[in-house]
């Protein structure tokens, strides 16, 4: 099943891949109308920590919730997205059968179904998985929100952070899935816990 | 004195922590900006994209207002951000509220004298001379066919771009079995040649990106004066190594795995002038390539010291052949200047295979901008003046002429072919082939489109294949057009056309300027 890989060296820490997913998967598929008008929803600030929305609000800061995220270092820079694996650790872990793999391999949300317990992200190996805080589905109680991943922008024939990297440092593409990853999940503890 | 200058530093150190560039004091107007960065902000979704990457400090966002700003004074006009952003909401603007009209004061001038009264410094730039002298290629026009000869459809006919360049023989051997001696020749299949970069000057990756275009379309690149990286020594044989003043990576095998070599004596761009590649850019790859230690500075020293008359050049130029066992030719490079048809001819002498000639056009990664701007002389006419007095001598065929510096199209690579030249260099068009856009500032070292840098965060946005995409299209964009050129004048082969400044007339140029050429006016 063809996913999106990052290509190394390559990234220019530009974003643009970001500002794709937002417009993709907004209602207008239109820059300005995305982010200004359309759910914006927001839990990062410049430095990468998260920001509680109400307070991201009132600070003024809004950045729109993408389903990708580039890594920054100093120097080197890559983007990372759910990569849909073969053995998906989060659809093992979701205790409501929330996620589940859709016919053509992709791994997807019911939106309906997940309370946001956050064993996904805690499972993912690829820190691919982010909170969407602005919906919730237990009402009453303060939500996390809910799961928020890449859905390779579900009808575009390539997803659209693919399509607008000015580097090509994103490609869509089939690969083997290496041996490795079929591994059963493995945790090290830090020694001062074990 | 010094206690004041120290005083400065810390002024300026403390305001540039506060944001306010203006308030220096005693430097009202050095820090005067020069373009106007126009947002609308009303488009400008905030994405950021613009301030990650402008690599010259003068985008920023402010959260608490939720704005995007500028710091116009340290704006450089180099377009990256409007380019990148993806509403387009960016201009950039002169900034308009400049001085009192005056045609004798320009602004460049006046900006000229408050930052040199600022620092005391030489005025450094980058690219090539831009002051407004006339460019004869603009009064140069080309002969067709008409009726009385026919002209020539490349794409139905066969059209010869090859082009030997070296030395040829004094005449062929005209006895049955063919016993003449050949010299060394490099071969291009089309004449048209990448000027000398140095790697330190251009990325890693946009020399690679020349390395491998002039692989694809049959010619050559020139490593500059920094070397050549030992990743590119696959490329070897479509390298032009060059042995400047520095010295700088020059060893036994780096001569050996060439094409050809140059000595350099002269850049168009600062005639009579050394380099200096400040420490802190002689990175670990450039301090490999050029064989220096890590951080120190690259200094290339204005002559070579080894070479004071002809007769010394002479030495070099033979010291060099033995060294590569007479396999490939030996070029020379010097600056169009007074008297360039002497020099050239007691190059040629001294045993050199091509003298290359170097207009003041050319362009550089660093100079001062005085000398850029006013030293030298223009391509067409040193070419011209090469060209017959070498032809005048009757050793023309001794050596080849390469043309370099101010080439800007396919026009003018037949114009200066029809000049007498076998090849052209092209250095700036080039550049702007892969993203540059002249914005003069390749000796910051920090171009935001990653082509004459070599810091890590900006390396990646000029990918090498980007760069041998862009660079081998504009080769083969600008031959078909020479071939197109060619076939309208009649010609089925660039050795046709080589030094035939019949298919030339003038336009605009006086008498005096017309014999300089060489070539007839307009009608005549």
């Amino acid at each position: 099943m063809k996913v999106v890989y990052p290509v190394l060296g390559r990234c220019i820490n530009c974003h643009l891949c970001e500002v794709a997913c937002v417009i993709s998967h907004s209602e207008s598929r239109e820059p300005i109308s995305a982010y200004f008008f359309e759910g914006l929803r927001f839990n990062w600030d410049q430095s990468q920590n998260y920001v509680d929305p109400a307070q991201a609000k009132q600070a003024g800061a809004p950045i729109p919730l993408s389903r990708c995220k580039v890594w920054e270092d100093n120097v080197s820079f890559t983007s990372t997205m759910c990569r849909h694996c073969e053995v998906a650790d989060c659809v093992l872990a979701c205790k409501n059968g929330a996620l589940y793999r859709d016919e053509s391999g992709r791994v997807l949300l019911n939106e309906d179904k997940c309370v946001g317990c956050w064993m996904c992200i805690m499972a993912c190996r690829f820190g691919a998985i982010t909170r969407n805080v602005e919906k919730q589905n237990v009402p009453g109680v303060k939500s996390n929100g809910i799961n928020h991943h890449c859905d390779l922008c579900g009808d575009m024939k390539i997803p659209a952070c693919v399509a607008v990297c000015p580097t090509r440092a994103l490609v869509y593409e089939e690969r083997d899935y290496p041996q490795e990853m079929e591994s059963e999940i493995t945790i090290e503890l830090p020694a001062e816990i074990a | 004195m010094e206690s004041n200058s120290v005083a400065q530093q810390e002024h300026t150190e403390i305001v540039d922590q506060l944001g306010i560039r203006s308030l220096r004091p005693g430097r009202y107007f050095g820090s005067l900006p020069q373009y106007y960065v126009d947002r609308d902000h009303d488009k400008c979704i905030r994405c950021l994209v613009c301030v990650r990457q402008c690599s010259w400090d003068a985008t920023f966002y402010d959260a608490n207002r939720n704005i995007v700003y500028n710091k116009y004074e340290n704006c450089v006009n180099c377009k990256r951000c409007v380019a990148m952003c993806p509403t387009q909401c960016i201009r950039i603007r002169e900034w308009t509220d400049g001085f009192r009209d005056n045609d004798n004061w320009s602004d460049k001038n006046i900006r000229g004298i408050y930052k040199q009264a600022d620092t005391g410094g030489v005025l450094l730039t980058g690219c090539g001379n831009d002051k407004e002298y006339s460019t004869y290629f603009d009064k140069i026009v080309l002969d067709a066919s008409q009726v009385t000869n026919p002209s020539i459809d490349p794409l139905r006919e066969p059209m010869e771009l090859r082009s030997f360049i070296g030395r040829k023989p004094e005449k062929a051997d005209s006895s049955r079995e063919l016993s003449t001696k050949d010299y060394p020749n490099i071969v291009a299949e089309v004449p048209i040649i990448f000027a000398p970069m140095s790697f330190g000057s251009i990325s890693y990756n946009f020399q690679e990106g020349l390395a491998r275009a002039a692989t694809n379309m049959g010619t050559y690149f020139n490593t500059g004066e920094g070397g050549l990286h030992p990743n590119f020594y696959k490329y070897g044989k479509r390298a032009i190594v060059q042995v400047a003043s520095g010295r700088f990576g020059v060893s036994a095998t780096y001569l050996k795995q060439a094409a050809a070599v140059e000595i350099k004596i002269g850049q168009g761009a600062k005639p009579g002038i050394g380099g200096h590649l400040p420490g802190e850019k002689v990175t670990a790859e450039i301090s490999r390539t050029r064989m220096i230690p890590e951080g120190s500075d690259a200094i290339s020293p204005a002559p070579q010291h080894d070479i004071y008359s002809i007769e010394d050049l002479r030495l070099l130029i033979y010291a060099i052949k033995e060294a590569v066992e007479y396999s490939v030719p030996v070029s020379v490079k010097i600056a169009a200047v007074h008297n360039v048809a002497a020099i050239a001819s007691g190059i040629i002498r001294a045993g050199a295979d091509i003298v290359v000639i170097d207009g003041f056009r050319g362009g550089t990664g660093a100079a001062p901008t005085i000398i850029r701007d006013n030293v030298g002389i223009p391509i067409e006419v040193a070419l011209a003046q090469v060209d017959q007095r070498l032809r005048d001598e009757g050793i023309r065929h001794c050596g080849s002429i390469i043309a370099a510096g101010g080439i800007r199209s396919s026009a003018d690579v037949v114009k200066a072919i029809a000049l007498g030249a076998d090849a052209v260099y092209i250095g700036t068009a080039a550049l702007l082939a892969v993203g540059c856009t002249l914005c003069q500032q390749c000796h910051r070292g920090r171009c935001a489109w990653g082509i004459t840098t070599n810091r890590p965060e900006l390396l990646p946005r000029l990918p090498a294949d980007f760069a041998e995409e862009r660079l081998t299209n504009l080769l083969r964009g600008w031959s078909h057009e020479i071939q197109e050129m060619l076939g309208l004048m009649g010609l089925n082969s660039i050795e046709s056309l080589r030094g035939n400044r019949l298919k030339l007339r003038g336009v605009g140029l006086t008498k005096y300027e017309l014999d300089t050429l060489g070539i007839e006016q307009a009608g005549r």
